[in-house]
């Protein structure tokens, strides 16, 4: 139990006023001669009984009245909160929502999601626990709004589920800048979330910065969790991994690879209908759940439409949480395959004009052509989907023109020059050429969970240990090693600037440099998937996750087509739906990540506050008890009664009438 | 009346002379050494007819009844009741209980104004008084006279009493159950703070002895009521140790203690036919005393 007055709780000592009174009063006695003794010591001898109880009783009476007295005018609180009101009413509350997906998730009964629940109990909680002022960071700007009353988080369109992720440590920096810039007096940070782990990212470094950040803050800074831990047991979640549209002979159909996962352990088997909404078209397939997650590979629905692209999703039956039970998907007429080549050594050129013409799908087009450097500015950029650039960096018209492609999405990969200048491109620069110092250079490490050396979709490992390096160029620059040379020299490296689709290999295909091009697979997977990631920036239609950073050449007047209605247009990035932007059509869902993702155990949270004035409370979604509340009252009514009590043991005993024996 | 005319404070003269308007009787035969309004065990010479008894010579015959003679031929000496004086025991406690009083007047005070109008009522009608003082034992004594002059050194004794020591009051009523001769009239006063089983062996001695024993029990409205409302320390008059006691929580106790008391204390006098009277000290002792003369007179006749 805590007080919105816990300072009036000094008088309490003011319980003990009737013992001392009786103290007093005992050592107030008067003295006097008395004849009658015999009586006095029968009395004395005899069991006290009930008139020693009595005057306990009344005593203890007394004290309750006005213990009662003194807690019902410090207005106690109910609830789990040890010390929630301590210190008085703060200057400046701020609220950081987690409006994940996984918040939507309802309690066993249904019901309220956690987060409707959560922003309930915290409007609830705040108005009783009064500040001057308020704040939401809203989870998707980071940007912080003002509240006229807790009242309004629950009108703010800030506070709605979004499909976007919630960056947890983002939001507390965002809330700490917001204490230094705004030099608010002592501040309470209410943290309402569900304590997913790709939310709080528990492993990131910002967390001790957040941490010191906050204890460096004079005017004291309290955080409050309000966490909802509840595992949402057998719950699925469906996601569309795949997406294409095969042409078929005339016809046309599409093809489908669709996820399905569980969370938990059951592992039982289970009929799930796979409900599909294309065109306007729906089918349904029931599939048999057999272990999770389960991956429904390729399956085909064929296209009535003739349009060269459309929009669909895949729904599943209500669960636990609804935010994971559709999944939206574009798709178009594949777009044609078209790669750059600039060399300065012949010797290149074959290998990758062959990796990048031979196309892996026999709808899908690829074609390479091969341009002088001089030439690069009368190339048709808008149709092109990778550069393959072997030579001196560009720079001038021809830079410019590269890095106007690069920023539209498309992809390049530069490969050294025979000679390497000083020339910088996108934060990169060649240095100088590495002879091997044995026989062949081996490859370290290499990314297999993402990018270009990624794994193959059956899991299996590209070659890329097998490489023979013979020598290499070494990179100078800022970006992100994406296969590494024992040594710790980069062999590819992708460039960190934004959406950055340009790649750094540090060896050629040439014979005498490595095996690149006798050993083809890895040549060929990494051409060809860059392409495809570069047509895919051609293309009318994208994907993006919800919340994810979004091109620059997006317009920004959207057209919801399909979707949840209760998003703002304003937010239709972080709500999951397919959207009309310009002629673009964009499918936005869910982070991959939101998938099933684990809950942080309590320990864990606790680090991540540890030092800093925490406290937590667990919740359950769909819960109506409020969260806390005054209970003067019952201490009120406790008085009362005690007050009563007491009158009622202080009445004179009945005097019979004789008044005196006889 | 007396010859020093001393005033005493205990004495009031408009109320003795309204209590002599009842003669003080005792209820049971006394043995005196005159004549007096007290019935006798013995056949003397009053005009109350008391037997006939056949002659033997010897006999004074003027005490012949020769009307009985004439109708039965035989001789028969007509004899009457004997009337004589009696021996007044007064037995007054002086222990320190006895100065309790509140109100400024103390029961040896009430004692006083009671054994003092006694004594003058006896002594007025040709009675024997005597005085006992008891404390720790017996103080001060004298013996029953019936001269007048016997009343000042009474009166005296009365007025120097001073209530002090603890009571030894069975041991006292004991001893003078042996030392006063058969067929007195004992008049305790006191306010009797002793077990009634103590008491009660007293009185059945004092029985046996074939005195008649009156008692005044002296008791103080506080000491009924005990009606404190703050914490009192309660100093023992009678040197014993003081009590320190809360009268709000000891008062229940002290209640039935006292109940518990006066219902054995009935017991025991009933047991022992004691003429026994409770006086609270805001009663007129005057009232008190006319309620025991009247009572007494009342009962008077059994030989």
């Amino acid at each position: 139990m805590s007080f919105l007055q816990p300072w009036l709780l000094v008088a309490l000592p003011l319980a003990l006023l009737p013992v001392i009174i009786h103290l007093i009063n005992q050592r107030r006695y008067q003295t006097v001669r008395w004849g009658a003794m015999m009586f006095l010591l029968t009395a004395n001898r005899m069991a006290r009984g009930f008139a020693r109880l009595r005057q306990y009783l009344i005593m203890a009476a007394r004290m309750l009245a006005i213990a009662g007295l003194v807690f019902a005018v410090s207005r106690p609180l109910a609830s789990g909160w040890l010390g929630l009101a301590a210190g008085g009413r703060p200057d400046t509350t701020i609220i950081v929502l987690d409006r994940s997906p996984s918040m939507q998730q309802k309690g066993p009964g249904g019901g309220d999601s956690k987060l409707a629940t959560g922003v309930h109990q915290l409007a609830q909680t705040l108005a009783t626990l009064k500040s001057a002022h308020w704040v939401l960071i809203d989870s998707t700007t980071k940007n912080p709004v003002q509240l006229d009353s807790p009242e309004a988080l629950l009108r703010s369109a800030s506070a709605e589920a979004t499909s976007a992720a919630t960056d947890l440590p983002a939001l507390l920096e965002a809330a700490y800048e917001y204490i230094r810039a705004n030099k608010s007096g002592r501040t309470d940070i209410w943290i309402c979330s569900d304590l997913r782990k790709n939310d709080w990212s528990p492993q990131s470094g910002r967390w001790q910065s957040i941490r010191e950040s906050l204890l460096s803050l004079r005017q004291g800074v309290r955080v409050n969790l309000l966490a909802y831990p509840e595992h949402a047991e057998g719950n699925l979640s469906v996601r569309v991994s795949d997406v294409r549209r095969v042409q078929n002979g005339p016809a046309a159909d599409l093809v489908l690879s669709v996820r399905l996962a569980r969370e938990g352990d059951d592992q039982s088997r289970a009929s799930i209908p796979l409900r599909f909404e294309i065109d306007g078209a729906r089918s349904e397939v029931m599939v048999e759940m057999d272990k999770t997650p389960y991956d429904l590979k390729d399956y085909r629905i064929p296209l009535e439409s003739k349009q060269p692209r459309s929009w669909g999703k895949v729904t599943i039956p209500a669960d636990l949480n609804p935010a994971d039970n559709d999944f939206y998907f574009a798709f178009e007429k594949p777009v044609p395959r078209h790669a750059i080549i600039v060399v300065e050594d012949a010797q290149v050129t074959r290998s990758l004009q062959l990796a990048a013409a031979i196309t892996p799908d026999p709808g899908v087009a690829c074609t390479a052509e091969v341009v002088p450097a001089e030439q690069v500015a009368n190339v048709e950029w808008e149709k092109v989907s990778l550069l393959l650039w072997q030579g001196p960096l560009p720079d001038g018209d021809a830079g410019r023109h590269v890095q106007d492609f690069i920023k539209r999405g498309g992809y390049a990969i530069f490969l050294p020059p025979r000679v390497p200048g000083d020339r910088e491109f996108l934060g990169a620069r060649w240095k100088s050429w590495v002879a091997s110092a044995s026989k062949d250079a081996l490859i370290a490490n290499w990314r297999g969970d993402q990018d270009l050396l990624a794994n193959t979709q059956s899991g299996a490992l590209l070659p890329v240990g097998q490489l023979q390096i013979h020598r290499y160029c070494r990179l100078a620059g800022d970006l992100t090693p994406l296969a590494g040379l024992q040594g710790g020299s980069p062999l590819l490296a992708r460039s960190t600037l934004d959406h950055s689709g340009a790649y750094f290999f540090a060896t050629t295909t040439v014979p005498a440099d490595s095996s690149l091009a006798t050993d083809g697979v890895v040549l060929y997977v990494l051409v060809q998937r860059a392409m495809a990631a570069g047509a895919s920036a051609l293309g009318t239609i994208r994907q993006f996750a919800a919340g994810e950073p979004l091109p620059n050449n997006l317009p920004d007047s959207w057209q919801r087509l399909a979707g949840p209605d209760d998003a703002v247009s304003g937010a239709y990035p972080v709500h999951c739906g397919v959207y009309l932007a310009g002629d673009r059509l964009l499918a936005i869902n869910r982070p991959a990540e939101e998938d099933q993702a684990p809950i942080l155990d309590d320990g864990r949270v606790a680090d991540l506050f540890a030092g800093l004035n925490f406290i937590r409370v667990d919740h359950r979604a769909g819960h109506i008890g409020i969260l806390i509340e005054e209970i003067w009252r019952p201490f009120l009514a406790a008085m009362m009664v005690a007050l009563i009590v007491e009158a009622a043991l202080c009445l004179p005993r009945y005097v019979a009438k004789a008044g005196r024996p006889t | 009346m007396f010859k020093d005319r001393r005033t005493r404070s205990f004495l009031d003269a408009a109320a003795l002379s309204r209590l002599a308007a009842v003669p003080l009787f005792a209820r049971r035969p006394m043995q005196g050494t005159v004549s007096g309004r007290h019935p006798s065990p013995h056949r003397g010479s009053s005009v109350e007819f008391a037997e006939y008894r056949k002659y033997v010579p010897g006999d004074d015959l003027r005490r012949l009844d020769w009307r009985a003679y004439g109708r039965s031929d035989r001789f028969y000496v007509k004899e009457f009741e004997a009337d004589t004086n009696l021996r007044c025991c007064l037995v007054l406690d002086t222990s320190g209980s006895m100065g309790f009083g509140p109100t400024g007047a103390t029961k040896l005070d009430y004692a006083r104004r009671i054994a003092g109008a006694l004594g003058y009522l006896a002594l007025q009608q040709g009675d024997a008084v005597g005085l006992s003082c008891v404390a720790g034992g017996l103080v001060r004594n004298i013996p029953p006279k019936r001269n007048p002059a016997h009343l000042i050194a009474l009166f005296d004794l009365l007025e120097a009493a001073k209530p002090h020591g603890e009571t030894q009051l069975a041991s006292v009523l004991h001893e003078l159950a042996e030392t006063i001769r058969q067929r007195a009239l004992i008049v305790i006063i006191s306010d009797l703070f002793v077990e009634p089983e103590l008491l009660g062996s007293c009185f059945q001695h004092l029985r046996f002895r074939r005195h008649d024993v009156a008692i005044f029990h002296l008791l103080e409205a506080q000491e009924m009521e005990f009606n404190f409302r703050r914490p009192m320390r309660f100093l023992d008059m009678e040197g014993g140790t003081s009590i320190f006691a809360d009268p709000t929580e000891i008062a229940d106790r002290y209640h039935r203690a006292l109940d518990g008391y006066l219902t054995e204390l009935r017991r025991v006098v009933l047991e022992s036919a004691v003429d026994y009277h409770r006086v609270l000290l805001d009663e007129s002792y005057e009232r008190v005393l006319t309620r025991f003369l009247v009572g007494r007179a009342h009962g008077r006749g059994s030989r």
